[in-house]
C-alpha cells in the first residue's frame, strides 16, 4: 500500500505541471492585461507598462510560465495584486470560516441522508418511500437562491431565530451565524443524497446474499446494517469523500449572502480582479487537495472492502 | 423526526445564546460597506468604500465642507488655505500645529508624534514612488517640478531614495511647505483631500513593510480595533484626536432640519464604528430593518418597498422614524462610440440612434423612474452645467432618428452591419443592452450584446478592442475637467477616453480651460465645450443617477456628500431615541 500511496503522490507533479499550464494559458490567452483593471480608472498607459514590467509581465512567456510551476511546487504564492495582502494569509483567514460552515453541515447532511436512505430502502415501494422521493425531488426542483432568501428573511428576519449575516471568529461564537446557512447546506444536499443511497442501497438489497440472509432468517434491520450498508460502502465513499475538496473552497453563495469571509468570496474577487496570484493559488490548492482526497478514498475502499487491494 | 427536535432545539438555544444584544450604554455607529476593504494604504484606495474606511483613520489636508453647497474645500490638517503665488504656480502651506499621529510601536517610546511638514512631502513622494505603482498617482503625474523626473530616476534601483531634495517639493520649516507646479493645475488642491494623498508616518511605513495596509497609523478620528478584509471593520475614537468641533455653517435648510444640533461640540461624536461588509442587497435590507445598521443605501431591489412612487417614503417605514434622504449624484453613464471604427465617423449615425433610445422607458426600468436624462458629459451641480441647456439628440424622435439615419446612409439600417456593445456580465448591464436592442431595432439598427467580467471589458476598451461599450463615470472632485477629460484626445486608450474621441476645437478649448481657476471665465469654457460635444454625440448620453438613502430617526447629522470619507466623524446616535425606538424592530 505504501507503494501505492507513495506512486499517487507522485501523480501530483504531472498534475501541478497540467494545472500550471491550463491557468497560465488560460490567464495569458483569455484574461488578457490586468494592468488596466489593477490601476483603476485613471491609469494612466505609461504606469501600466511599468506596472507590467513589475509584475513580470514583460518577461517571456516560458519564463513567467516557470513562475508559475515554482509557486506550484513551493506553495509560496506571494500577494494578491489587487489587495497586496499576503496570499497564505488570506486562505488561512478564509479557511476557517469555509469550514465551519461546510464540515459541520457536511457531516450532518452526510448521516441523515445515510439514516432517510436506509430508512426508505426498508420501506421500499411504501408511502413513506414515495413521500421522501417527492420531497427530494420537489427539494432539488428549488433553486438554492430561493432558500436562501426565504430561510434568511423567514427564521432570520422574521422569527429572530438566527444572526442575519456576519462572522465571528472562534467557538461558539461563530455558531450563531454559521447555524442558519449550515441549515441550508443541509436541506440543499438531503435531496441529491438521499436519491443516491437509495439507489446504491436498493442495489445491493436485490442482491442474492441478502436473499441468503433473509432465508436464514435474518432480520431486515440486521441485513440492511450489517450486511447491505457496508457493501454499498464503496459508491457511499466515493461519493461523499470526492465532495470534501469542494468543502475547502467554500460554500460562494452562502458564503455571499451570510457574508462569511470564507474562500469562495476570495476566489470571485480574484475572478473580478484579474487578480492572477489568488486564481493560481485557488486552483493548484484544489488539484492538491483533490488528489489528496481521490487517494484517502482508495485507501477507504481497503477497509471496506478486504477483496480491495492496492496494487 | 422526533430525534431531531432536541437538536434543532438546542441549536437555536446556541444561537440565541450567543447573539449580542443591542448596546445602548455606548455611541456605536452602525453601518455597511457593500464592498471588500482591500487595506488601508491611502495610495491604493481608489475606489468610493475603501477610502471611506481610510477616512476614518486617516487625513489629508484639505477636506470638503461636511455641509456646504456646491461643495467647498476647507482646511483639515492645514492652518488655512494656501498662499498661492500670482502665477498659480507656488502654493505654500502651513500644517497645524499639535497634531498628533496615533500611539504605536513605530514611535520611541510607543507614543504618536507631532505631524510636520516633512510628513506631507514624504507622503506625496510615496504617491509618485515607481516601486509602489500608486492608484492615485495620476493625479500628481507630470504636475509637480522634478517629481517625475525622480520617479524615473529611482525607477531601476532597489529602493526609492526619499531623501534626495526635489525642486518642487520643499520644506519650509517644521510646519511650512512649498510646491511648485510645472503648469498651472486648478484641481490641485481638490487632490490634496482625495485619500491618496492623506498623511502617513514614514516611521510606519518602514516598520510595517508590506503589512502597512493593515496597520494604518494617521492622524484621524478614529482607531483601527479590527480589520477583517471581508467580514468586519471596528473603529474606535481616537483619544489622543485634536481639538475639532462641529461645524455651524452649512447650506440654507439644513439648520431646520437639525444638522447643526451638535455646532461646537468636539469631534468625532460617536465613540465606536463598526463596519458590517454586506455585498448582497437582501441582508443589507434586513440588517437596517433589524436596527442593526443606522444608515442603508437603498438597493435596487428594495426600492419600492422604501419609496413610493418615486419620491416619497413608504407610510410603514415613516412609522418607525426612518426618513428618506436622495441627492443627484455627481455622475453620468453612457454607451460610448469607438470613434477609431469608421462606422462612427459618421455623425449622423451617431445622432439617429441616440434619438432613438427611448430613455423615458429606460428610466422606469433600470432606474425606478430617479434619473435625470443627461444633457452631455457634466452632471448637474458642476460649473459648466446649464440648466436651461436641452441636448437636441437626447429625446425620442423615431422619425427623426429614421430620417438621420437615412442621411447617415443606411435607409431603415439597410447596408449597416450589426453593432456589437460590450457590457459587464451583470444583470442590469445586459438588460439595460437587450432594452437599448429592443429601441434600435425600431430604426432597423441591429444591436448585440457582447457580455464581459469587468477585467475583459477594461481590456476590450483599453486595447480599442470595441465598437461601443456602456459604463458610468463618478466624479473623483467636483470639477467638470474631470468629465470633460474623457473626451480630450491625449486621454485615448489606453487612458481615460475609451471612446477614443478626437476633436481639435474641443481639445484645444480644454487645454485652454483646466489651467484656469474656479472662475466664471473657466465655467464659460465648460459650457461652451459641454454644449459643443452634446451636439456632436460622442457618446449617446444616458442618466445622472440619484442615490436614495434611508436613515434611522437616531443617527443624526447626515447629509449626503459625494465624497464620504471624512464624514463619519460629524455623524451622531442619539441613545434615547435608540433604545425608545428600537422596540419596534
Amino acid at each position: 500500500m505504501t507503494r501505492y500511496i507513495i506512486r499517487r503522490l507522485l501523480y501530483l507533479i504531472p498534475v501541478l505541471l497540467g494545472v500550471s499550464l491550463i491557468i497560465f494559458v488560460l490567464f495569458n490567452v483569455v484574461a488578457g492585461d490586468p494592468t488596466a483593471v489593477l490601476l483603476g480608472k485613471n491609469a494612466t498607459p505609461r504606469q501600466m507598462q511599468e506596472l507590467r514590467e513589475q509584475l513580470g509581465l514583460n518577461k517571456p512567456l516560458f519564463a513567467q510560465y516557470l513562475d508559475v510551476v515554482r509557486s506550484a511546487f513551493t506553495f509560496d504564492f506571494g500577494r494578491s495584486w489587487s489587495s497586496k495582502q499576503e496570499i497564505s494569509q488570506m486562505l488561512r483567514q478564509g479557511a476557517y470560516p469555509s469550514l465551519c460552515l461546510t464540515i459541520p453541515a457536511f457531516v450532518i447532511s452526510t448521516v441523515l441522508s445515510l439514516v432517510i436512505s436506509l430508512g426508505v430502502a426498508f420501506y421500499r415501494g411504501k408511502g413513506i418511500d414515495l413521500f421522501v422521493r417527492f420531497c427530494c425531488i420537489a427539494g432539488m426542483s428549488v433553486s438554492a437562491l430561493a432558500y436562501i432568501l426565504f430561510f434568511q428573511y423567514f427564521f432570520a428576519f422574521k422569527l429572530g431565530w438566527f444572526e442575519i449575516s456576519g462572522f465571528e471568529f472562534g467557538f461558539p461564537d461563530f455558531v450563531p451565524f454559521i447555524a442558519l446557512p449550515a441549515i441550508i447546506w443541509i436541506v440543499l444536499s438531503i435531496g441529491p443524497d438521499v436519491r443516491f443511497f437509495r439507489t446504491v442501497i436498493l442495489d445491493e438489497i436485490y442482491q442474492d446474499y441478502v436473499r441468503t440472509a433473509r432465508a436464514k432468517g435474518l432480520s431486515e434491520m440486521h441485513i440492511l446494517l450489517k450486511h447491505v450498508l457496508r457493501n454499498a460502502m464503496i459508491p457511499i465513499i466515493t461519493y461523499v469523500v470526492i465532495q470534501i475538496p469542494f468543502l475547502i473552497l467554500g460554500a460562494l453563495l452562502l458564503e455571499n449572502f451570510f457574508s462569511i469571509p470564507g474562500l469562495g468570496g476570495i476566489t470571485l474577487n480574484a475572478l473580478n480582479s484579474s487578480d492572477f496570484p489568488v486564481i493560481k493559488a485557488m486552483a493548484i490548492l484544489s488539484s492538491v487537495v483533490y488528489i489528496v482526497f481521490s487517494l484517502i478514498s482508495d485507501i477507504l475502499y481497503t477497509f471496506a472492502d478486504p477483496r480491495v487491494k492496492l496494487k | 423526526m422526533k430525534s431531531l427536535m432536541p437538536v434543532l432545539v438546542g441549536l437555536v438555544l446556541l444561537t440565541i445564546g450567543c447573539s449580542k444584544e443591542r448596546n445602548f450604554d455606548e455611541r456605536e455607529l452602525h453601518l455597511i460597506s457593500p464592498e471588500k476593504i482591500a487595506g488601508f494604504d491611502p495610495i491604493h484606495g481608489s475606489d468610493l468604500y475603501s477610502a471611506n474606511e481610510m477616512g476614518k483613520v486617516y487625513e489629508g489636508l484639505y477636506e470638503f465642507h461636511p455641509f456646504k453647497r456646491p461643495y467647498e474645500l476647507v482646511p483639515n490638517l492645514a492652518e488655512s488655505l494656501p498662499n498661492v503665488s500670482a502665477d498659480g504656480l507656488t502654493y505654500t502651506f502651513v500644517v497645524k500645529k499639535g497634531v498628533l499621529f496615533r500611539d504605536s510601536p513605530v514611535f520611541k517610546d510607543g507614543l504618536g508624534r507631532e505631524l510636520s511638514a516633512d510628513d506631507v512631502l514624504y507622503t506625496l513622494k510615496r504617491l509618485a514612488d515607481p516601486k509602489l505603482q500608486a492608484k492615485g498617482w495620476w493625479l500628481l503625474d507630470d504636475r509637480i517640478l522634478g517629481l517625475n523626473e525622480w520617479r524615473e530616476k529611482n525607477a531601476p534601483l532597489e529602493a526609492s531614495n526619499y531623501d534626495e531634495v526635489i525642486e518642487g517639493l520643499k520644506k519650509i520649516d517644521g510646519y511650512t511647505l512649498q510646491i511648485k507646479l510645472k503648469k498651472p493645475y486648478p484641481q490641485f488642491l481638490y487632490a490634496l483631500a482625495m485619500n491618496y494623498t492623506f498623511i502617513v508616518a514614514k516611521e510606519a511605513v518602514e516598520h510595517y513593510g508590506k503589512e502597512f495596509l493593515n496597520y494604518p497609523v494617521g492622524t484621524g478620528p478614529f482607531l483601527l480595533d479590527k480589520f477583517e478584509q471581508s467580514n468586519k471593520i471596528v473603529y474606535i475614537k481616537n483619544p489622543k484626536f485634536r481639538e475639532k468641533l462641529f461645524p455651524s455653517e452649512g447650506e440654507e435648510g439644513d439648520e431646520k432640519q437639525g444638522l447643526f444640533a451638535d455646532a461646537g461640540k468636539k469631534i468625532p461624536l460617536v465613540d465606536k464604528i463598526i463596519v458590517d461588509i454586506q455585498v448582497e442587497s437582501q441582508p443589507k435590507w434586513l440588517l437596517f430593518h433589524k436596527a442593526k445598521a443606522d444608515l442603508l443605501e437603498i438597493p435596487k431591489d428594495n426600492f419600492d418597498q422604501a419609496v413610493v412612487g418615486g419620491a416619497d417614503l413608504a407610510p410603514e417605514l415613516k412609522g418607525k422614524g426612518i426618513r428618506l434622504i436622495k441627492n443627484p449624484m455627481l455622475d453620468v453613464t453612457f454607451f460610448a462610440f469607438n470613434h477609431e471604427d469608421p462606422l462612427f465617423k459618421n455623425v449622423k449615425l451617431r445622432q439617429a440612434m441616440s434619438l432613438a433610445w427611448d430613455r423615458g422607458e429606460a428610466n422606469k426600468l433600470f432606474y425606478n423612474n430617479t434619473a435625470i436624462e443627461a444633457q452631455s458629459v457634466i452632471p448637474p451641480g458642476l460649473g459648466g452645467y446649464r440648466k436651461e441647456f436641452k441636448n437636441p439628440f437626447v429625446k425620442l424622435d423615431l422619425e427623426l432618428a429614421k430620417k438621420l439615419l437615412a442621411e447617415a446612409g443606411y435607409p431603415n439600417g439597410k447596408g449597416l452591419p450589426e453593432i456589437t456593445i460590450q457590457t459587464r456580465n451583470d444583470t442590469i448591464s445586459r438588460n439595460t443592452i437587450e432594452h437599448f436592442s429592443k429601441c434600435m431595432n425600431k430604426i432597423g439598427v441591429k444591436v448585440k450584446i457582447g457580455v464581459n467580467t469587468w477585467p475583459e471589458l477594461v481590456n476590450k476598451v483599453t486595447k480599442k478592442q470595441h465598437q461601443m461599450y456602456t459604463m458610468a463615470w463618478g466624479a473623483d472632485y467636483p470639477d467638470a475637467e474631470n468629465f470633460l477629460g474623457l473626451l480630450f484626445c491625449p486621454n485615448q486608450s489606453p487612458g481615460s477616453n475609451g471612446s477614443n474621441y478626437c476633436n481639435p476645437a474641443f481639445d484645444e478649448l480644454f487645454r485652454q480651460s483646466t489651467i484656469l481657476q474656479d472662475t466664471p471665465e473657466r465655467s464659460a469654457f465648460y459650457e461652451k465645450m459641454n454644449e459643443m460635444v452634446a451636439l456632436d454625440v460622442p457618446w449617446i448620453f444616458g442618466f445622472n443617477r440619484t442615490k436614495f438613502y434611508l436613515s434611522h430617526a437616531w443617527l443624526k447629522n447626515f447629509k449626503y456628500s459625494e465624497y464620504t470619507h471624512t464624514q463619519f466623524q460629524y455623524l451622531n446616535v442619539d441613545l434615547e431615541v435608540k433604545k425608545e425606538l428600537s422596540k419596534k424592530f
